[in-house]
């Protein structure tokens, strides 16, 4: 708080203190007194006024600093109630309270969104838990019941994509801890992925590379396989028809990274969309042709790679390839909220 | 009590442990169909005594029981026995696979799964158990899997790790139809990425192998169905 903000409020005590003044000298030269006393007076008023007005002054600055100061500090700034100092006058008591009771319920609120928040992710892990055992249940039933029913198996297969999307965007969206970060092998991880998808990539004939896999990184095991079935499944949605489909995963060491890149020969993305592929709800041209793009996939992938602390990124050349790079550093875990 | 179905001598031994009642029944067809003999049992609280009298060569256990937790469970049974047990659950999350293995689980599937991997995980598991068995015979002929050759008749013949994998796959249901969709999924469960192609490929080169080696027309095409090792 300045001093000139301060005192441009004060303007019309000043004012009014101003022409008090003139009318009591008017007044006293009236009554003819001597020059003396005018000087007098007007020192002591002087005087008066201005230790009234800084005092008024100095109080105030000390309190709006710190908690101005305090307000800077904090992440969240509706927690400022709990760091105001104890004003010692009226205004300042009054804009305390003021201050404590619209925090408190700022802070109501926003406990109960968490809560809510929490509880609802809690639902959606148990019901995908729960919606997971009747499209077990049809697997197996489908498998039993011979060539008519193998069919409905590429349909069950999409049902339970888009369950395992909603299991990992609850995840990437909470901020609750509920990964294990440990030694995971790129081989085990690519396996599972790829034979999660095994009907879909025999059916669109694509051949796979792999190069270098054995290698471990620090990261959550499901979350890694979950991450490159997305690779995966967009490679299948992406494949033209102007040549054979492939797929190429090759890993490289460096001193401190390990980098995964997932190479395939589908369509490309314009090199207008690349930047946006990890953006919310972006489908991009790609995505409007193929009418099938939801533009959760990729979103969901960064989100969980930036919970996981690693590096993704992508390259493309339209009509040639896309590549997806994953880059695990050896201390990820360190740098993670 | 457990519930049995009828037992043959040679016929390994599955237990299912599961509630949801249409997985399980299903899961119990698909694994006689497969050729094993199945276990169920149907009631939780306290199972422990069931489970090691029922006799099974190999445990299905589901995390979520009601009455008691699936990864309690094991450690129990694991208290007293080293049958060996593949987890099954619908929990994607790696917590529970982390906890299952420290606690003796030889390996972890989740729901939904592919039957035809999960018959390869239990054949593989089995396989482990039994202590492995890197010499098999084919009529008179000495097949070594680690080495990856067969030897007979005086001759030997090198087969690739592709080759290998298709010839030990049709070997382990030798006489019945093995489809190309199982060859696959068992060549994709070792790394080996190949395709549609590839696979037809890799069974011609092995047919005129096994031909060298003086194995006439030892595979049969099934038409639609398979191949059969006879």
């Amino acid at each position: 708080m300045s001093f000139w903000r301060f005192f441009r409020d004060r303007l019309f005590a000043v004012c009014v203190f101003i022409i008090t003044w003139a009318m009591l000298m008017i007044f006293l030269l009236a009554l003819s007194c001597g020059i003396s006393a005018l000087i007098a007076t007007s020192s002591l008023l002087l005087i008066g006024g201005t230790i009234t007005l800084l005092w008024d002054f100095l109080r105030r600055r000390d309190f709006y600093n710190r908690i101005n100061t305090s307000l800077e500090s904090l992440d969240n700034k509706y927690l400022i109630s709990e760091m105001i100092p104890d004003p010692d006058f009226a205004d300042g008591e009054i804009l305390r309270d003021i201050i404590s009771e619209a925090c408190r319920s700022m802070y109501e609120s926003v406990a109960e969104q968490k809560r809510n928040t929490v509880e609802f992710r809690e639902f959606i892990e148990l019901w995908v838990h729960e919606i997971k055992l009747p499209v077990a249940g049809l697997l197996l039933m489908c498998h039993n019941g011979g060539e008519k029913a193998a069919e409905y198996v590429p349909q069950l297969m999409r049902i339970d994509d888009h369950i395992e999307n909603v299991l990992f965007y609850a995840r990437s969206e909470n901020a609750e801890k509920d990964y294990i970060i440990k030694e995971v092998s790129l081989k085990k991880a690519f396996s599972a992925a790829a034979m999660k998808n095994i009907n879909a990539l025999q059916k669109r004939g694509v051949s796979i590379q792999a190069k270098g896999l054995d290698v471990k990184v620090l990261t959550d095991g499901k979350w890694l396989e979950y991450i490159l079935g997305q690779f995966i499944s967009n490679s299948i949605k992406y494949f033209t028809n102007e040549r054979e489909p492939e797929i190429n995963v090759r890993a490289s060491v460096t001193s401190n990274r390990t980098e995964l890149r997932f190479r395939d020969n589908g369509c490309g993305i314009p090199a207008s969309d690349l930047p946006y592929i990890f953006e919310k709800t972006f489908t991009g041209e790609n995505g409007r042709r193929g009418s099938r793009s939801t533009g959760m996939g990729l979103y969901i992938v960064r989100s969980l790679c930036n919970r996981l602390g690693h590096g993704i990124s992508a390259e493309s050349v339209p009509g040639e390839y896309t590549e997806m790079i994953l880059s695990f550093g050896s201390n990820d875990h360190l740098k993670m909220e | 009590m457990p519930q049995y179905t009828e037992r043959s001598v040679s016929m390994s031994r599955i237990l299912i442990i599961e509630d949801d009642i249409p997985i399980r029944d299903e899961l119990a067809q698909l694994l006689q169909n497969a050729g094993y003999e199945t276990v169920i049992i149907s009631d939780f609280f306290d199972p422990v005594p069931d489970v090691l009298s029922a006799g099974a060569d190999l445990i299905l256990l589901d995390i979520n029981l009601p009455c008691i937790n699936g990864e309690l469970l094991l450690r129990e049974i694991r208290k007293n026995t080293d049958i060996p047990v593949i987890m099954v659950t619908s929990r994607t999350n790696e917590l529970d696979e982390v906890l299952s293995m420290s606690y003796g689980a030889d390996d972890y599937i989740t729901k939904p799964y592919n039957p035809t991997i999960l018959l390869l995980r239990i054949s593989a598991v089995l396989k482990r158990s039994s202590g492995t068995q890197h010499s098999l015979s084919y009529h008179g002929l000495s097949v070594d899997t680690a080495k990856g050759c067969i030897s007979g008749n005086g001759k030997e013949i090198l087969l690739t790790k592709n080759e290998m994998i298709i010839f030990r796959t049709l070997l382990d249901s030798q006489g019945k139809i093995v489809s190309r969709e199982q060859l696959m999924t068992a060549l994709w469960d070792n790394d080996e990425y190949i395709n549609d192609n590839a696979l037809t490929v890799n069974i011609s080169r092995l047919r005129s192998k096994l031909f060298e080696i003086g194995c006439t027309d030892a595979i049969e095409t099934r038409k639609k169905q398979g191949y059969v090792l006879l």
